[in-house]
């Protein structure tokens, strides 16, 4: 009854996910079907016409184990291979100093903002 | 036989990511992560057994079936983090939308910078995005599938590496900044770093993960035709 009550729950996101495609597809929407998908989840769980207790478990398995989606693709990267090497500095380059530069600028500029806004309502505090 | 290639190359990754976590939670370190420790894993046996990707590649598809359905899984945590993402409304839509922006311009411009092919540089915008999305964004910017799924794996060991260490010393002291930096930059596996550290930098690196994701998925479209 349980592993019924989960492929259900597993049927259920992938009907959405195709629910995704279909919309941006006739949309021409310029992106992913699967996000689609994860807003119309996040809409029908706003407003609750899908209660969290229906997909949760399902949800939680598929996030739990994410990882293990990118194990096949990666493995792609023997494909590859030559072009890595080839290109080897300038593609390190890249992807060491965007990682840093985004690391910076978004935690830089939340926490600045953050602060802000505690002093902010510890001033509209102190006046009250 | 190929049939049986393939059962063989689903059971062989199963198998090498169950033993990955084993592995991860006796040796934590970026080298032990599921993604790379499998990956080596895999690639080894493959090479040693003198198959090609192209015959490891029909299981690939059977098992990555339920990709779609697991970013549809996404929006759970951000529906449980709702509140959180309400409260502090302002400073996450800035970090997230200037960050994407930045970690993704300055990774394409790097590229054009080294004159990298354009398959390449495309490939380099989608790899802070987790890697269902990213290869939906690929095939529509024309980027290579296969080294986008790369990059992004690359990006989130990087960042876990980085991470900690960078925004530590850097003054970061806000949990709630930890996490949404980890959370756009390193999508998955910088969500992961996070949880182990502290439970409110996790919470919000994973809707900063899925925020990313849709705002990335958004704007690349529109702004790699203009660069490339």
């Amino acid at each position: 009854m349980k592993v019924l009550f989960f492929v259900c729950q597993l049927v259920g996101l992938w009907v959405l996910n195709e629910l995704g495609y279909f919309i941006t597809e006739r949309l021409h929407l310029p992106f992913p079907g699967n996000v689609m998908g994860l807003l119309l989840l996040f809409i029908l769980l706003v407003t609750g016409v899908i209660k969290l207790a229906w997909i949760e478990s399902a949800a939680s398995f598929l996030i739990r184990h994410l990882a293990f989606f990118f194990i096949p693709v990666a493995v792609g990267l023997m494909e590859v291979g030559g072009l890595l090497v080839m290109n080897g500095v300038a593609i390190m380059t890249s992807l060491v100093v965007s990682a840093v530069v985004g690391l910076l600028v978004t935690s830089g500029l939340s926490q600045l903002l953050e602060r802000r806004k505690e002093r902010a309502n510890e001033h509209i505090r102190n006046t009250m | 036989m190929s049939t049986f290639v393939t059962l063989c190359s689903i059971l062989l990754t199963v198998g090498a990511y169950m033993l990955s976590r084993l592995v991860a939670r006796k040796y934590p370190s970026p080298f032990t992560t599921p993604v790379f420790f499998s990956t080596a894993l895999i690639i080894t046996v493959l090479l040693i057994l003198g198959l090609s990707f192209e015959q490891y590649k029909p299981g690939k598809e059977i098992m990555t079936f339920f990709l779609g359905p697991a970013t549809v899984a996404l929006a759970v945590p951000l529906y449980k983090n709702r509140q959180l993402v309400v409260t502090y409304s302002i400073p996450a839509a800035a970090g997230i939308v200037i960050g994407a922006l930045a970690t993704t311009l300055s990774a394409v411009l790097i590229g054009l910078l080294f004159r990298l092919p354009h398959d390449v540089v495309a490939s380099l915008g989608v790899k802070s995005v987790t890697v269902p999305i990213a290869l939906e964004i690929t095939a529509l910017i024309g980027g290579n599938p296969t080294l986008s799924a790369a990059f992004v794996v690359l990006t989130g060991t990087l960042g876990t590496m980085i991470g900690p260490w960078l925004l530590k010393r850097s003054g970061i002291t806000s949990s709630f900044a930890y996490g949404l930096a980890m959370g756009v930059v390193s999508h998955g596996q910088g969500t992961a770093q996070a949880a182990t550290e502290n439970e409110l930098a996790g919470a919000v690196a994973g809707v900063a993960m899925g925020l990313t994701a849709i705002v990335t998925s958004i704007i690349l479209p529109t702004l790699i035709p203009h660069i490339l």
